[in-house]
């Protein structure tokens, strides 16, 4: 008999006595009646918005909101433009940079809900490295030394400051997860109160399960990476991004327009 | 290292006791968890989260078979590989078969308990495979050569001194003790290592069984790196880490997560169901999931199921007495604090390995507390101490001293000799010091050594009544 057969058996043995106390006989289930939502957060999606960026500051993230496509395009490039100069203030003294080159990570710029971005950076001398020069594994390589990584996100949840982002063709993982700083795009329409309410969505619309499946890979993201490990000092940055900007903006004109 | 983990469980506890700098190291990092973990359950409805996810954990363990089963069906329609180990050797050799036929030369690792239990590292680097702990925590301890302390916080028995010095040796970096400037280091030297792994290897926080989804919960990134950059990704997973659905995954996570560090959600929780698709542009190619067993069957058979309702939080390790006065090591085992008390005993082939444990705990119920799942601790802990009994593991002190107790008891005849022996002695030893007895013979001076002993009364209480009835009937 195979080990699977094995421990199979035994649980469904031991399980089948009268005689234990422990697991109760008849236990019922969480329904989505019955299940709690752990947080909770109101309001319209401008006060949802605010919340969002307000639960991300705590977790030591940073955020911007603005009210159209156009002014989150310039709002990307001001904060990649002000990094540069903080990184030039930094050389200047000496300290020690291991990643030097301003290479862009992205997501495939379809998969991004700022059109024209891109072309953008591009105008600006940013080197985008993208998903499809993730394909060769020697190629991998490249983004090693990449300091910036900029993507879309499938949903935000403003009571915990979180993004969801989730694997697929164009959606590297490394983009949200290698480089030192992370540029997050969330367009209004994707942000939601808590994760519990995205979930009751999707369920609703029985996608929920296809979704997990399919990307096979979804991650929530609540700030920079941090750990506390070293005598309880939190240090930012360990493995994962330092810094996340989260860039809000309303796209219902875009999508509007779009419909 | 000031504890010997291979010394006896009074030497350990002893060594301990005698070295400062552990206790507040571990009294730091303890006192910290317990306030946030007190904050964020207290900022949500914490006493339902504890109930529901206590509710939903039963109704796991009351359908297990199934539920692993589905679990195992959807892995693979996900492309992904099921196994199944009765024993940590038996994981041990699917996962070195696994590296073999992979041609895996160097594994990256992410915190994993369950790794732990069965010697995982070992078993891998004698085979000539290079395995690199990616958590800062462990990582930390790998270099130094020593085993975690913490469930949750690997390092707490450390002070920033220690890192400072062990740093400066095995990477080469100038002493500092700025954690920032440590963490760069530690950050630069594994991002080497990521970027160079064929295989990581995993826990399992727990799994779903209806998507066939592992999920991993990090704050540092080094989980996500480990399932992500090398193109083969091994999980193992306890058989009882398991979740019926996604909505039920997101409740457990959450009350995870404030219990172990009073976080909201750790800063990254990565849920993966199988190897990268085809059209994906990274990710691995392999999936592998190992379910463990290593005694947990035989812990449901013994009774002590409700043992296996735990998240590994380690909540009742922040708050217990014992634990933050000695620490992680003196227990001797992969897992420590109350539940290690309990689950070591129970996971080992012969519970009287660790036959000490159980009586580690001045039963406060300070752990039964604060559990996210409730479960009743100290309870678990006095069946043991009975079960120890049962199978002839108490010491034989206590044996002895129960025999004469059973012998003296067992007459009425036999109990009177006993108490007016009792009675002549106790008060000849209190009339040396005055009053109270200052100082019994051993074994019993461990009593005396902090109190008084009072002395027994001059006539039993049979003697009194038998005076005062025939003083009643003559009146």
């Amino acid at each position: 008999m195979s080990s699977r057969d094995q421990i199979l058996n035994r649980l469904r043995r031991t399980l089948k006595r009268y005689d234990l106390r422990f697991p109760p006989e008849n236990p019922t289930p969480l329904t989505p009646e019955t299940r709690m939502a752990v947080t909770h957060a109101e309001g319209d999606r401008w006060a949802l918005a605010e919340r969002f960026g307000q639960e991300l500051e705590k977790l030591h993230g940073s955020y911007s909101i603005l009210e159209t496509v156009a002014e989150a395009r310039m709002a990307v490039i001001a904060q990649l433009l002000t990094w540069l100069q903080e990184d030039q203030e930094q050389r200047r003294t000496k300290v020690a940079i291991h990643e030097l080159d301003w290479d862009l990570l992205l997501w495939e710029p379809e998969t991004l809900p700022i059109p024209g971005l891109a072309p953008a950076l591009k105008d600006l001398d940013f080197r985008l490295v993208l998903p499809q020069d993730l394909q060769d594994p020697k190629e991998r390589e490249r983004i090693y030394p990449v300091r910036v990584g900029i993507t879309g996100v499938d949903a935000a949840f403003a009571s915990t400051g979180t993004i969801l982002v989730a694997a697929g063709p164009g959606k590297s993982r490394a983009a949200s997860l290698t480089p030192l700083r992370h540029i997050a795009l969330i367009p209004l329409s994707r942000l939601y109160p808590t994760v519990e309410s995205w979930l009751a969505e999707q369920r609703k619309q029985g996608s929920l399960a296809d979704f997990l499946r399919e990307s096979a890979n979804v991650v929530l993201i609540s700030g920079p990476s941090k750990s506390a490990d070293i005598e309880m000092n939190l240090t930012l940055g360990v493995h994962g991004p330092q810094q996340i900007h989260a860039v809000l903006f309303d796209d219902l004109e875009a999508l509007i327009k779009a419909g | 290292m000031s504890v010997d983990v291979h010394a006896p469980f009074k030497k350990r506890v002893e060594q301990a006791l005698s070295d400062p700098a552990l206790g507040s190291a571990v009294e730091r990092a303890t006192r910290r968890m317990v306030a946030a973990r007190a904050a964020a359950m207290a900022a949500v409805d914490g006493e339902r989260l504890r109930n529901q996810t206590r509710q939903m954990k039963e109704y796991v363990l009351r359908h297990l078979p199934e539920l692993l089963e589905e679990l195992e069906r959807n892995v693979k329609a996900n492309g992904g590989h099921v196994h199944w180990a009765q024993d940590g050797e038996e994981a041990n050799r699917i996962v070195r078969e696994i590296a073999l036929q992979a041609s895996v030369k160097k594994v990256v690792k992410s915190k994993s308990m369950t790794t732990e239990e069965i010697h995982l590292n070992q078993a891998l680097e004698a085979t000539d495979i290079q395995v690199v702990e990616t958590d800062l925590g462990e990582y930390i301890i790998q270099l130094a050569g020593e085993l975690p302390s913490h469930i949750v916080a690997p390092v707490a028995h450390k002070r920033i001194e220690d890192i400072s010095e062990l740093f400066h040796e095995k990477l080469d970096i100038p002493s500092t003790l700025d954690p920032a400037a440590l963490c760069a280091a530690a950050r630069a030297a594994l991002r080497r290592e990521f970027f160079s792994a064929d295989m990581g290897i995993s826990g399992c926080n727990f799994a779903i069984a209806e998507t066939g989804t592992v999920c991993i919960v990090t704050n540092e990134g080094n989980g996500r790196m480990v399932t992500s950059l090398p193109r083969v990704h091994v999980a193992v997973m306890g058989i009882e880490k398991l979740v019926p659905t996604v909505e039920d995954a997101i409740l457990q996570l959450q009350a995870l997560t404030r219990s172990a560090t009073g976080q909201a959600l750790s800063v990254y929780v990565s849920m993966t169901s199988g190897p990268r698709r085809e059209d994906h542009p990274d990710g691995p190619d392999q999936f592998h999931l190992i379910i463990l067993d290593n005694g947990r069957t035989k812990m449901l058979e013994e009774d002590y199921g409700e043992a296996m309702l735990c998240l590994r939080c380690g909540a009742c390790l922040n708050i217990c007495p014992v634990y933050r006065t000695v620490g992680g090591h003196a227990y001797g085992s992969t897992y420590s604090g109350p539940i290690g008390a309990v689950i070591s005993p129970l996971l080992a082939p012969d519970k009287a390995q660790f036959k000490e444990l159980p009586h580690a705990s001045t039963l406060c119920s300070a752990c039964r507390d604060v559990c996210p799942v409730k479960i009743d601790l100290p309870r678990l802990l006095l069946d043991l101490r009975a079960d120890l009994v049962v199978e002839g593991a108490a010491p034989l002190p206590e044996k002895l001293a129960i025999r004469a107790f059973i012998k003296a008891a067992s007459s009425r005849e036999s109990f009177e000799r006993a108490g007016k022996l009792a009675s002549a002695a106790s008060n000849a030893l209190a009339s040396l010091s005055g009053g109270n007895i200052h100082f019994l013979p051993p074994p019993l001076n461990a009593w005396t050594q902090s109190r008084d002993f009072p002395p027994f009364a001059r006539t039993s209480f049979r003697e009194w009544w038998q005076e005062r009835m025939a003083l009643r009937q003559r009146d």
